[in-house]
């Protein structure tokens, strides 16, 4: 059953049975947590940054905001190459042969 | 060196239609630089069985002893010709449905799908 | 006549046949139609897997068109001018992916597709291009693959862009096309170019002739050029996106098999046909557009808001996963052939990963697309409390897809990070980064569109739909649960096929 991955091994079984392990381990730190604990109340509502209105929802634009735009002036570049230009992409084609014809016929 | 010319011009051809895939917006003219390549190819197998002095491969006419071109690249080149057509079709048809919805052949405009 | 051995012909001749007979059965009855189709579908895949056993257990099938018995690959006097079909493990494991993709898509578009929308449209172009696809994966020789390569462009592309009444569907279609047909007469030039200089295109016997001359590397670098474009690896991936966005669900993930089918192409003609004339320098740039392609089309869809074309980068991503797995074992197998075949069965067994986890995704989204109504992730959101089996099936999709244990993509993965690192720690970095990037976009997706307050009341998803994803999603789970039954039965065979089964193949097609 264990998958030999060259340095490694990998049997999803023995994961699965360690995730139960490491389950059960959390579910006894639960049950030893606060007993004071009200159902039904404020308490139960979803903090949304603050947001008090009824059915406010984090589309998928908003969520990970920060990382996206982290990563958006590398991202628009790439996005300004996506041109949707059918000569750009014959352009590429025209790139990647005149790269591959110099390794073959240069580096090899 | 003479006997190589037929393979320049194939690849003058293909230059040139990759010349206008390159450079040309208009689509319908992408299409017929495709065909230019297109065309450079198949010369270019036609070429590569041509026998000097060969006649038509056909046993039945031939003489006893008479060279004969290459078959096989004849029907290559007609099974790429067959191929070409419906490629050509479809992209055509493609391009009338375009202009039908953007009225305009302009590649630069038809970029609804970017980024 | 012996079924088993005229097999691989039928394979590719009965959806080829059984597909034009569609629009006239419709032009009858579109019932009648629809068990037409079942009976094509299950004798195309009856028939793949009939392959695909004899292939496993008895080994590489060959099949001679035109031949008095159809072992007799070489006409008198030894020279092979006869069309061959050639099933190796990697071809039968190819066919048996496309008899997955391709039943699961016809099960599920028999109540995604609207019949006065091109549904019988539909099912003709998918089932030519599961024949084409059959086609590429069994011929074994080089004009016929260029045929069956541009067997499935044309049904790809009409697939694509077959709803004329949108414009989006027909825009990306064209520029499908245009790449398509462009990196096909190159791979026709390489083509040309191989037999004006050896006078064949058998595959085996291109193979054993082959000597590395400069003409050889010029054709080596059309075909790479041409067969990475079909496979979609970056810089070449422009057309993937649109094709996979506007597409409808049943042919994205026909499409999907199709790229993956080009991949084989490609590994192909870089191990069998170059194998014995093999430059490391090809292999570091099959590892360089590998790691680029799967960094850059995740980077890509960090930012899509279209539900569609997210998945559609996400599905480009994968490739570069394959593409550096076997660009390391091409790199590596000389020097080290131990780590070498980890690397290639990696690459081979995420194919496998791949079209059942980024199908079941495409499908979700499909699904999405026909009970909201629309795909764009600003608009959607809770539909996890209706469609409670889709939301289900996308969350078990994406999660594979970026590789979380114990899930499918998961085993393949860890194969290609561990034998990528040997070559440069730096490309397993990537390859881990690219996955975190995904695990990132796919729940942004999730939490946009399944999660938060109900928006609307979306329509409910027809049953044959979520079977089919339940096919898939079961797919998820077994192969991640059991990924040791599956490499060593299905997959090393399939690597050993490429790189200790030249010869074999060699033998199998020309006889000595």
């Amino acid at each position: 059953m264990t998958l030999l991955t060259g340095h490694g091994f990998w049997n999803p079984l023995l994961w699965l049975a360690a995730a139960a392990g490491v389950t059960l381990l959390a579910l006894v730190v639960w049950s030893r947590g606060r007993r004071d604990y009200t159902r039904g109340t404020d308490r139960e509502l979803p903090f949304l940054s603050g947001e008090k209105m009824e059915g406010a929802h984090v589309g998928g634009g908003h969520l990970y905001w920060g990382f996206v735009e982290g990563l958006r002036p590398y991202v628009e570049r790439l996005r300004a190459l996506h041109s949707g230009l059918v000569n750009d992409y014959v352009g590429w084609l025209v790139v990647i042969l005149a790269v591959a014809f110099l390794i073959v016929l240069v580096g090899g | 060196m003479i006997g190589n010319t037929p393979f320049v011009v194939c690849m003058v051809l293909v230059l040139l239609g990759l010349w206008a895939l390159l450079f040309r917006r208009n689509l319908i003219k992408v299409v017929i630089g495709i065909k230019i390549v297109e065309n450079g190819v198949n010369l270019y197998l036609v070429a590569t069985g041509y026998v000097r002095g060969g006649i038509v491969p056909i046993y039945t006419y031939a003489p006893p002893d008479a060279a004969m071109v290459l078959p096989t690249p004849q029907a290559l080149t007609l099974t790429s010709i067959v191929i070409g057509l419906a490629t050509t079709a479809l992209m055509l048809a493609f391009v009338v449905v375009i202009h039908r919805h953007k009225k305009t052949l302009d590649g630069r405009k038809v970029t609804e799908l970017s980024g | 006549m012996n079924l088993a051995a005229h097999a691989p012909i039928l394979a590719v001749a009965v959806p080829l046949l059984g597909a034009f007979a569609l629009p006239l059965w419709a032009k009858l009855r579109p019932s009648l139609r629809d068990l037409w189709l079942v009976l094509v579908a299950g004798a195309t895949a009856a028939l793949t897997v009939l392959v695909a056993v004899q292939v496993y257990t008895v080994g590489i099938q060959v099949y001679t068109l035109g031949g008095a018995w159809p072992l007799d690959t070489l006409a008198p006097g030894g020279f092979p001018i006869r069309i061959v079909l050639a099933v190796d493990a990697l071809s039968a494991f190819m066919g048996l992916i496309t008899a997955l993709v391709a039943v699961v898509g016809f099960a599920y578009a028999w109540r995604y597709l609207v019949e006065d929308e091109g549904k019988t449209l539909a099912l003709t172009l998918g089932t030519l291009l599961w024949a084409g696809m059959l086609g590429m994966a069994f011929t074994g020789d080089l004009f016929n693959l260029f045929v069956f390569f541009e067997v499935t462009s044309i049904a790809a592309c009409g697939l694509v862009g077959y709803r004329t009444w949108a414009s989006r569907g027909p825009e990306a279609a064209f520029k499908t096309m245009v790449m398509y047909t462009v990196g096909g007469l190159f791979v026709l030039l390489a083509i040309a170019l191989l037999y004006g200089e050896y006078g064949a295109l058998n595959l085996a016997y291109l193979a054993r002739q082959i000597t590395g001359s400069v003409v050889d590397r010029i054709a080596l670098a059309l075909l790479l050029g041409g067969l990475l474009m079909k496979a979609g690896a970056v810089p070449l991936h422009m057309w993937a996106p649109d094709a996979y966005g506007e597409a409808p669900a049943q042919a994205v993930i026909l499409l999907v098999a199709n790229t993956q089918i080009s991949l084989y192409a490609l590994f192909r003609v870089l191990f069998t046909l170059y194998g014995g004339v093999a430059d490391p320098a090809i292999g570091w740039l099959v590892v360089a557009l590998g790691t680029l392609t799967l960094l850059v089309a995740a980077l890509m869809a960090v930012v899509q808001m279209d539900l569609g074309r997210l998945v559609a980068f996400g599905a480009v991503s994968q490739i570069g996963y394959m593409l550096l797995g076997v660009g390391v074992g091409l790199t590596a197998i000389a020097a080290r052939p131990a780590y070498g075949l980890v690397a290639i069965q990696g690459g081979i067994f995420h194919m496998l990963n791949d079209a059942v986890a980024i199908g079941l995704l495409f499908l979700a989204v499909g699904a999405v697309e026909k009970a909201a109504g629309n795909r764009n992730l600003a608009n959607l959101g809770g539909l996890g409390h209706d469609l409670t089996w889709t939301t289900g099936f996308f969350l078990l999709g994406s999660l594979a897809l970026a590789g979380i244990p114990p899930l499918n993509g998961f085993a393949s993965k860890l194969m290609i990070y561990q034998s990528s690192f040997l070559l440069s720690p730096i490309l397993s970095a990537l390859a881990i980064l690219a996955s975190i990037l995904l695990l990132a976009v796919f729940v942004k997706a999730f939490q946009g569109a399944f999660l938060g307050p109900k928006l609307s009341q979306p329509k409910p998803v027809p049953v044959p739909m979520l079977v089919a994803m339940g096919v898939l999603a079961l797919g998820v789970l077994a192969l991640g649960l059991f990924p040791e039954l599956v490499v060593r039965h299905l997959v090393a065979p399939a690597a050993d096929a490429l790189w200790t089964g030249r010869d074999l193949y060699l033998r199998a097609v020309l006889g000595r």
